[in-house]
């Protein structure tokens, strides 16, 4: 007589150290094999989108900082600044479109830098998690010196951003360049050719180029499946069109690909600052947008490259001084629904390799 | 490895940080007048995404006096708005950020406990300077 065998329903989380906020997968296993994952969300949910309905436009800037994804501030300062401006049809100037360019892209390395040692750390890497931390501190004292916040800046302003740069910051800005790219060659070695590390992600959690496009899936996600679509490239928003840089993509859709991919990414965004601090114009940072603006009747969608992919955001406006209706595209959410299609046939252990590698930020799954 | 340690030691030893820090709200006495500067132009509670400042005022015209000024700093998101439309800096970002109470009715900050929290010395008054408001 055979022995009996079922199905075993796992939860992981809601409270989890691996999960990056409030996740609850509910995993059905198979001995130690993965059958089938659902992750279960709502954990964090923080009803931004109506809240931005209550608020006028000059002040849910505050609102998309912390709303959406917590990491990436001033990419989502930027996305809601560029959809008002092209909703109310305000021309930042050029200076200030530049500035927006440098914070985002030193945002996209402190969010790769926090992805990059937590992710390590789930692995079992404490080395890389402390070098990173150490190198996002510097960024982030950077947006110190300029914004006055360290994480929730509300820096941007519709129409261009609140404070010119201080003097001496673009040479430190540089600086801190200079001493960043070797950096993350560092880490490259630690992990690129490290055997555990190899052995753990090389492989793992594959994704076929066609279940991504199905999926919704963006950004490094996307790319390390090689859907070669970068919103900077195929939609150039801000200055993006007279920067140069590359859009790395790689074919295996592997756990390893989209490590691979995030570490490429770091060191276009450090081309991408280096050209814009040096070109960086003079003049006007901000264009003069009162207070309690109010936006014309009519509708904007606008999306942008952050650092988890394709983030867009569709303002419907009623002509009051209040949003009639705000939708988030947030890319963390599509890249969550990948995730099932990624743990199918894996074993337990490899869940947390898994789901850390697609980087997802619970706050902006959820909103 | 033989480096010096980066460790600071928290409670004992602080990290300065930048003049344009967004640490808590006050308002500064005016040196010539004794008084803060405040105008009662209500800009602040209105612009403040949290509505958590709460301003009242009595008399008319040149009498007219500041009789309540609370923020509730358990709401408050730093977000600087209220430092940003102030046309009389009258309302300042302090360097100061511990403001961790065993209360949180100690989180209400009245307008005594707002003077008091301004540094004698002139400070950075948020982020100014930048361009045309």
């Amino acid at each position: 007589m055979a022995l009996r065998t079922e199905e075993l329903m796992l939860n992981m989380g809601p409270q989890h150290p691996s999960t990056h906020g409030v996740l609850r997968l509910i995993v059905t296993l198979d001995g130690e094999n993965i059958v089938d994952v659902q992750p279960d969300i709502g954990y964090l949910h923080s009803s931004v989108e109506k809240m931005m309905e209550h608020r006028t436009y000059v002040q849910n800037v505050a609102l998309v900082d912390r709303g959406m994804d917590y990491l990436i501030a001033l990419n989502n300062e930027e996305v809601y600044c560029l959809a008002v401006e092209r909703l109310a049809g305000i021309q930042p100037p050029e200076r200030a479109r530049y500035i927006r360019v440098i914070f985002s892209e030193l945002n996209r390395i402190a969010s790769h830098l926090v992805w990059l040692g937590t992710w390590a750390i789930d692995l079992g890497a404490t080395t890389v998690f402390l070098w990173c931390f150490r190198e996002r501190e510097m960024i982030l004292d950077l947006f110190e010196k300029v914004t006055g916040g360290r994480l929730h800046h509300v820096y941007f302003r519709i129409g261009g951003v609140y404070a010119d740069l201080p003097e001496g910051w673009v040479e430190e800005c540089g600086a801190f360049l200079d001493y960043f790219l070797p950096r993350v060659d560092e880490y490259d070695k630690l992990l690129t050719e490290n055997p555990i590390f190899l052995a753990r992600t090389r492989g793992v959690g594959k994704i076929s180029r066609a279940d991504v496009i199905a999926m919704g899936a963006s950004g490094p996600v996307g790319r390390a499946s090689g859907v070669a679509y970068d919103v900077r490239k195929a939609a150039p928003y801000e200055v993006y069109d007279r920067m140069e840089f590359e859009v790395p993509v790689l074919e295996e859709g592997d756990c390893f690909a989209r490590y691979l991919v995030r570490l490429a990414e770091m060191r276009q965004a450090v081309r991408i600052i280096r050209q814009a601090l040096r070109d960086l114009p003079g003049g006007e940072i901000r264009t003069r947008v009162p207070m309690t603006m109010k936006a014309p009747r009519g509708e904007a969608y606008v999306h942008t490259e952050s650092p988890r992919g394709d983030l867009g955001i569709h303002i419907v406006s009623d002509g009051a001084e209040t949003p009639y209706r705000v939708k988030i595209r947030a890319p963390s959410f599509s890249n969550l629904y990948a995730l099932t299609e990624m743990m199918k046939g894996w074993k337990v252990a490899d869940v947390i390799a898994i789901l850390g590698s697609i980087d997802i930020v619970l706050s902006d799954v959820d909103r | 490895m033989l480096r010096r340690k980066v460790t600071v030691k928290y409670p004992l030893e602080r990290l300065d940080v930048s003049n344009r820090f967004h640490g808590l709200l006050a308002l500064p006495i005016d040196p010539e007048t004794g008084i803060d500067r405040c105008i009662i132009c209500f800009q602040c509670e209105r612009i403040c995404p949290d509505r958590c400042i709460h301003i009242e005022a009595e008399g008319k015209g040149k009498e007219r006096v500041l009789t309540r000024f609370d923020i509730e700093m358990d709401k408050c998101c730093y977000c600087g708005y209220c430092v940003e439309v102030c046309p009389t800096e009258a309302i300042v970002f302090v360097p100061h950020y511990e403001a961790s109470t065993y209360h949180r009715g100690r989180l209400l900050y009245d307008l005594q406990d707002l003077r008091r929290a301004a540094p004698k010395e002139p400070i950075a008054r948020g982020i100014v300077g930048g361009g045309p408001r």
